[in-house]
């Protein structure tokens, strides 16, 4: 086990810098996720992080030694591939004992170790198969094992579940979850997914066109979007977003947008007449008696909750309810704010402004 | 719907058929007249039955017996003709498997220039650089030296066999490199343990290739070789075309002797050469 340090990282494609400097740290067992969309540079880093990339500029520190020259095979980390890359012509006896059957491991030890991996990972039946007479989720526990049979110092994970039905994925989170908690070997995640990010992640960071938007606990970036960016890529279904004003009165302060009058928490810090975005949560939005008014489009119950889709003016916000409701389309309804829950954010920066 | 399903399915094969069955006729009559000059005796041999009325093995006997003036060295000769064959196969796979393995896997800088240049040997015909293959192999000092025929079909095999390799290799999916890399195998490790056992099928194929295009060859080994008991027996089989009243049951016989290594190959590696080893893989 090891702690991690990124360090003023850059890379390069030719001319073409894709990450701009990223620093943060990773503290020894800890779960990091790195998410944000496609294009982002998390896979990247994660490749730099394993040895599969050049690193351009910067220094990646596991354990306390730089490891930039280090040949991904002397950086004591495993790998679990999007596709699994599992050894088609071996067994899975095989593909998990292969790393140790490079360091000359005697029989004895690979087997137990294999064997050991392989209860962990419900594999022990499987053992004589070939990747090919497996599914998709079982292929995936092996990639895992052919991980921890290593028993390395740190984990990666590129997209691991992105290739499995949605029920699969949801099993197999769990899983790494799990089997993080029982191992607790530090483990660095890459995904897309921010649902993936938000249950699995000790912390997660939010990745962005080569930068580094948030760092935090899955509740601080839901609970304390940083910025405008995290606020919208965090959570689902996604924050609304509406384009108003700050306005600082005697009454206090609000955000005046669409025609009406927002309320924002007491922290919220900003001058008046100053642009701001105003965010608000689908589940901080309820149906009140009085308040702003609004036209239900679309009614969406998925059972335990309500999705509403509502127009107010032309703009189109999304509520989450728990409960069902006898709204129907183009019923007028009112909106019931959670101030406390409410985010401001500086137009022009896209900044917290808290 | 069915029917109509199968109905279309007849016409297809009896449509595949018509066109399958005159190109077996036509790609099988010659053979056949070859067995039927071999089976056949001296005098009846150019009847033009279509199956002798006293079929014999003696021709057979006469080869393997080494009873004519132009099979004095049959033995010897098919021996030569299979170890060259077997050396140009093996050394061709071996020259092409590295060079595909460094221009697919290791991505090494200006191998595909490399691949491409020997790839433009391809546009002179094979029979134009007969000579200066002599030449060469004369300033090495290599004429009348089986390892000059050996050398010069490796060159003329090796640019198709890198070529179709390397096609081969870039099909395997990148990751495995890099799961082997992680896992800790060295370039050479990665290239034993991982990239030669998932290229087994196209190995197969391109040293057949090569080892047949040996077996076949007759311009080169007549030029390169010229003792009788260096020469191959397709340059033997030639001199049988010097003679004006040629044995041609004789030559027929050998000729037919001469196939059956090639089938024999080919049955035998025929199983390797199955796709699909990859599978399983990575999910695509």
């Amino acid at each position: 086990m090891a702690s991690v340090s990124f360090r003023d990282i850059r890379k390069s494609f030719g001319k073409i810098e894709v990450i701009h400097g990223i620093g943060f740290d990773i503290a020894d067992g800890e779960f990091v996720v790195l998410v944000g969309p496609s294009g982002c540079g998390k896979s990247t880093l994660l490749r730099m992080l394993a040895g599969l990339e050049e690193i351009t500029a910067g220094e990646i520190v596991i354990d306390s030694r730089v490891v930039n020259d280090l040949e991904s095979k002397d950086r004591d980390i495993a790998m679990v591939f999007q596709s699994y890359a599992l050894y088609p012509h071996m067994t899975v006896r095989e593909n998990m004992g292969f790393s140790l059957r490079l360091r000359n491991a005697d029989k004895a030890t690979t087997d137990e170790r294999v064997l050991r991996a392989a209860q962990i990972l419900n594999l022990d039946q499987l053992l004589g198969r070939y990747p090919r007479e497996l599914s998709g989720g079982q292929r995936q526990r092996v990639a895992m094992g052919r991980a921890i049979v290593r028993d390395p110092k740190v984990f990666l994970f590129d997209e691991p579940l992105s290739n499995l039905d949605a029920k699969l994925r949801v099993a197999m989170r769990a899983e790494i979850k799990a089997l993080h908690q029982r191992l607790k070997t530090t483990t660095v995640y890459v995904t897309h997914d921010q649902i993936e990010a938000m249950t699995m992640a000790d912390r997660i960071v939010v990745m962005h066109d080569g930068i580094v938007e948030q760092i935090g606990t899955p509740l601080e970036l839901f609970d304390r979007p940083g910025n405008l960016f995290v606020a919208q890529f965090i959570g689902s279904p996604a924050m609304n977003v509406l384009p108003g004003t700050l306005r600082r009165g005697a009454d206090g302060a609000y955000v005046e947008a669409l025609g009406a009058r927002w309320p924002v928490p007491s922290t919220a810090s900003g001058s008046d007449g100053q642009a701001v975005s105003y965010g608000i949560r689908p589940g901080d939005l309820s149906l009140a008696d009085s308040g702003i008014a609004a036209k239900v489009f679309v009614v969406e119950p998925t059972g335990a909750e309500t999705e509403l889709l509502v127009q107010v003016g032309d703009t189109q916000l999304i509520i989450v309810m728990h409960g069902r409701t006898s709204a129907q389309p183009d019923d007028t309804v009112h909106l019931g704010v959670a101030a406390a829950h409410a985010h401001v954010f500086d137009r022009a920066s896209g900044r917290r402004l808290s | 719907m069915s029917t109509r399903i199968s109905w279309r399915k007849v016409s297809l094969e009896a449509r595949l058929l018509l066109v399958g069955i005159p190109v077996l006729l036509w790609t099988m009559i010659p053979v056949y007249h070859l067995f039927l000059f071999a089976i056949s005796s001296k005098d009846s041999a150019t009847s033009g039955r279509l199956w002798p009325k006293e079929p014999t093995l003696q021709n057979f006997e006469i080869v393997f017996r080494e009873q004519h003036f132009y099979l004095n060295h049959f033995w010897l000769q098919l021996g030569n003709s299979l170890l060259i064959a077997l050396a140009v196969g093996a050394l061709t796979l071996f020259v092409a498997t590295c060079a595909a393995f460094a221009i697919s896997r290791l991505k090494v800088a200006g191998g595909r220039t490399v691949m491409n240049l020997a790839l433009f040997t391809y546009f002179i015909p094979a029979a134009f650089l007969a000579v200066p293959m002599y030449k060469t192999m004369g300033l090495y000092g290599l004429l009348n030296n089986q390892w000059a025929l050996i050398l010069a079909m490796v060159t003329i095999a090796s640019p198709y066999c890198i070529w179709v390799l390397k096609q081969a290799s870039d099909k395997l999916p990148l990751e495995l490199d890099e799961a082997a890399r992680i896992d800790g195998a060295s370039p050479l490790q990665l290239f034993r343990l991982v990239y030669l056992p998932l290229m087994v099928p196209s190995l197969v194929a391109v040293g057949t290739y090569a080892l047949l295009l040996a077996w076949n060859e007759y311009l080169y080994a007549f030029l390169l070789l010229s003792n009788d008991t260096d020469i191959t027996l397709a340059v033997a089989l030639g001199h049988f075309l010097s003679a004006d009243d040629s044995p041609w049951e004789l030559l027929m016989a050998t000729g037919f002797l001469y196939a059956l290594p090639p089938a024999a190959i080919y049955y035998a590696f025929k199983r390797y050469m199955v796709s699909g080893i990859t599978a399983g893989a990575v999910k695509s």
